[in-house]
């Protein structure tokens, strides 16, 4: 913009000087010839001139330039053809230099005005030599009604879009000098809020003085209905040492011991001792509740009368601890800390049916499903198999229908579901601490659920679409999942002084049993029985409940 | 003379209140279209009881000042009917390509002093809930228009007439920040008026295929 005006007065001072154009025309024109004449294609520029100089109002000039300004200026047809053609072609020169005056003339004769401050106003409304919102050197200057906004902005375009967006031709478009503030964008600043969101969202429930979270939708009792003292309890993590019958009797193994506490009574009887050197390292109830399983340090699974408490048989094979064992009608499955699983059959002699290499490691937890299609069994090198469940004539197997090593840790809680049979919960170890419900049928994940502390049990409630699970370090805690939500409905943290490890369920699905390394027996009240349905429910669609309500 | 004195009176004090009025609007809805188009960090912004409903106005100083400043030149503008139209402009800050204008046009009715006089004024509830509704649409607009994928900027552009007093060194003439024609969508909103004034806003944004 100076530069322009500074070429302006110098024309003015010297109108005589041998430039095409003697005569110093307004000085709005003026400046606008002078844009032309400053560089460009020498041919270009003559052509211009001598349309200008031909033009012979032009050399009969007013003799005071500033009064009359362009008052005088006539717009010749050569003129108003060439704007109408476009003369500002795409990438010529006149483009480049971005004059466009030859594009626009104004109908209004603007009145004479007398020479004022650059921001005060301008001479005239063709004078308007406007600095782009960027433009930081001179040769950036640009009229800016009809400005190309586009490289490929034909004047035409320009003069139409002029019109669209509704630029006035005898006002200002102005600007505060200063840009705008921009937006704080303090990197730790965000950071900090990003961290602090989480103190004022509302938890989901408020942690009580007992360290209990309960949902407000469903309470739970925090305090254990029953405690029984469980000396000598192993506090290890992977043996299985709590089993509770269908008949209502809990088996606990107490070192080299095993009890039997008929829950109906409160009686408690020592049933079996372990010979010597060796120790109890699982029990588990047959499905009946008639028989019970021993599994021994020493890899041998005995099998016991409940009613009479005698021993019925000792079935040996097994070189490591059986920590692990499941029924499925006359089958008792074993797991091995050498990893093998095997279906003893114990009705016959020669027990061993079947056996299953599909775990490197220990076998920790060990389910069937009730249907006894499958077999669950997770291991201490973190797989999950499932098994079919139809045992072949004898030998052996290494091809589960389903293996998933998604689990980071020792598998120790595999539960089956009870209400949709193709749901299998598993939970891992102190470095995975998670929780993923299968679908067996499909193979697929279908939820996944990062708790605070490791794995140790996990039950499916009976009653309720809730997942229980337990927990060892550091919250020692028990928790009820929703299903399918994964929401947290309730957690009793340090529901047992040491780690949770063992769980059963009552087998009226109401009562949940832990035992932990505290050498404690607590018994929680979860959930409630349903009542029983009336028999109207249970009768079929054409019966007379739906006869009565029409 | 007496009565022509006072008629003047009620005018002018009508004058400078329109003017208030108008400029208050546009404070709010520059506010609302900086909070909902982005601009500026949404927690930036506190909740304000205005026109009987809740408006997020920035709590960044520096803006705010910013913001008052301009308001106060625009404020002066309106008193001598200098300015016409209003624009915020919406700019990718890196490509400095217009994507928005929020066009607001001002203008002064063409009233007689008698004629005036004898029109009733108009109650301050009524375009209060006209300026409500422009707001409100401010806010809808958010459900048409493209998303923006790249931080932006914003500019405010003030058209003046020819004669209208600007101050050196702090406004400046500029570039319409247009949007091509061809690239362009228009959505007309709603206007309110007051006895002096009549605001028409407009939003056009970049659309391309």
């Amino acid at each position: 913009m100076a530069s322009t005006r500074t070429t302006t007065t110098t024309k003015h001072q010297n109108p005589k000087t041998p430039v095409r154009i003697r005569a110093p025309l307004t000085p709005s024109l003026t400046a606008g010839f002078n844009a032309l004449s400053l560089g460009g294609s020498p041919t270009k520029r003559r052509t211009h001139v001598q349309d200008l100089a031909g033009n012979p109002f032009l050399s009969s000039r007013p003799s005071s330039p500033v009064k009359q300004a362009t008052n005088g200026f006539v717009v010749t047809a050569e003129l108003q053809r060439q704007a109408g053609q476009g003369v500002i072609r795409r990438g010529g020169f006149e483009s480049r230099m971005e004059v466009v005056k030859l594009d626009y003339f104004p109908d209004v004769q603007p009145k004479p005005s007398p020479r004022r401050a650059k921001s005060m106003t301008r001479l005239g409304p063709d004078d308007r030599f406007l600095p782009r919102a960027r433009g930081l050197d001179d040769s950036d200057i640009a009229a800016a009604p009809m400005k190309p906004f586009h490289p490929d902005g034909s004047p035409r375009h320009v003069a139409r879009l002029a019109e669209a967006v509704g630029i006035p031709l005898n006002q200002r478009v102005l600007k505060y000098h200063e840009a705008p503030p921009m937006p704080s964008a303090d990197k730790d600043l965000s950071q900090q809020r990003l961290h602090a969101r989480a103190l004022y969202q509302r938890p989901n429930g408020t942690t009580s003085s007992t360290g209990a979270v309960t949902n407000k939708t469903r309470k739970i009792p925090t305090q254990p209905e029953r405690v029984l003292d469980a000396p000598g309890m192993a506090d290890d993590f992977y043996l299985n040492l709590i089993s509770w019958s269908s008949t209502n009797i809990l088996a606990v193994a107490l070192s080299e011991s095993t009890y039997v506490w008929r829950a109906d009574t409160g009686a408690v009887t020592q049933m079996a001792d372990t010979p010597e050197g060796t120790y109890v390292a699982s029990v588990s109830f047959s499905n009946d509740g008639m028989f019970l399983a021993i599994g021994l340090g020493n890899g041998d699974v005995e099998l016991w009368d409940v009613e009479s408490g005698t021993k019925l048989r000792t079935m040996t094979g097994h070189e490591a601890q059986v920590a692990c064992m499941s029924w499925n009608g006359h089958i008792v499955s074993s797991g091995c800390g050498d990893g093998s699983i095997w279906h003893h059959d114990v009705r016959v002699a020669r027990h061993k049916v079947c056996e299953l290499l599909g775990h490197a490691g220990e076998v920790c937890g060990l389910e069937w499903r009730s249907d006894g299609d499958y077999l669950a069994s997770g291991g201490n090198d973190n797989v999950v198999n499932v098994w079919d469940g139809r045992v072949g004539d004898g030998g052996y197997s290494e091809e589960p229908v389903m293996t998933k090593r998604t689990h980071t840790a020792a598998v120790k809680g595999v539960s089956w579901c009870p209400w949709q049979p193709s749901l299998l919960a598993t939970g891992g170890g102190t470095s995975d601490a998670t929780l993923h419900i299968w679908n067996v049928t499909t193979g697929a994940r279908i939820h996944s659920v990062q708790t605070a502390a490791q794995i140790t049990s996990v039950r499916f409630a009976p009653h309720k679409k809730e997942i229980f699970t337990t927990h060892g370090y550091p919250t020692n805690s028990l928790m009820v999942h929703a299903y399918p939500t994964m929401e947290r409905v309730a957690e009793i943290r340090d529901a047992h002084d040491a780690r949770v490890l063992f769980s059963q369920m009552s087998p009226q699905g109401d009562v949940v049993c832990t035992g932990a390394g505290d050498e404690n027996l607590k018994f929680w009240r979860l959930w409630e029985v349903p009542k029983k349905r009336k028999e109207k429910s249970h009768r079929t669609l054409t019966g007379e409940s739906i006869l009565k309500l029409r | 003379m007496p009565p022509t004195k006072q008629a003047r009176t009620p005018q002018s004090i009508s004058l400078k209140g329109s003017c208030d009025v108008v400029t208050e609007f546009f404070k709010y809805s520059v506010n609302t279209i900086l909070f909902h188009r982005g601009v500026y960090p949404s927690d930036d912004f506190h909740m304000v009881k205005k026109y009987g409903q809740t408006v997020l106005v920035t709590q960044d100083l520096a803006l705010e000042n910013y913001l008052d400043r301009i308001l106060k030149q625009v404020n002066k503008w309106l008193l001598t009917g200098s300015v016409t139209q209003l624009v915020v402009a919406i700019i990718a800050r890196d490509t400095r390509i217009t994507l928005e204008r929020w066009v607001f046009n001002v203008t002064v009715h063409e009233s007689q002093s008698n004629e005036n006089s004898q029109t009733k004024p108009k109650p301050e509830a009524e375009f209060q809930s006209e300026i409500r509704r422009i707001l409100k649409q401010i806010v809808s607009s958010e459900t048409f228009l493209p998303n923006f994928e790249d931080p932006t900027v914003f500019n405010i552009l003030a058209y003046t007439k020819d004669s209208a007093d600007v101050p050196a060194e702090e406004w400046v003439d500029t570039d319409p920040l247009a949007i091509e024609a061809g690239k362009s969508q228009q959505v007309k909103l709603r206007s309110f008026s007051t006895d002096v004034h009549r605001i028409e806003a407009m939003v056009a944004y970049r659309y391309e295929e």
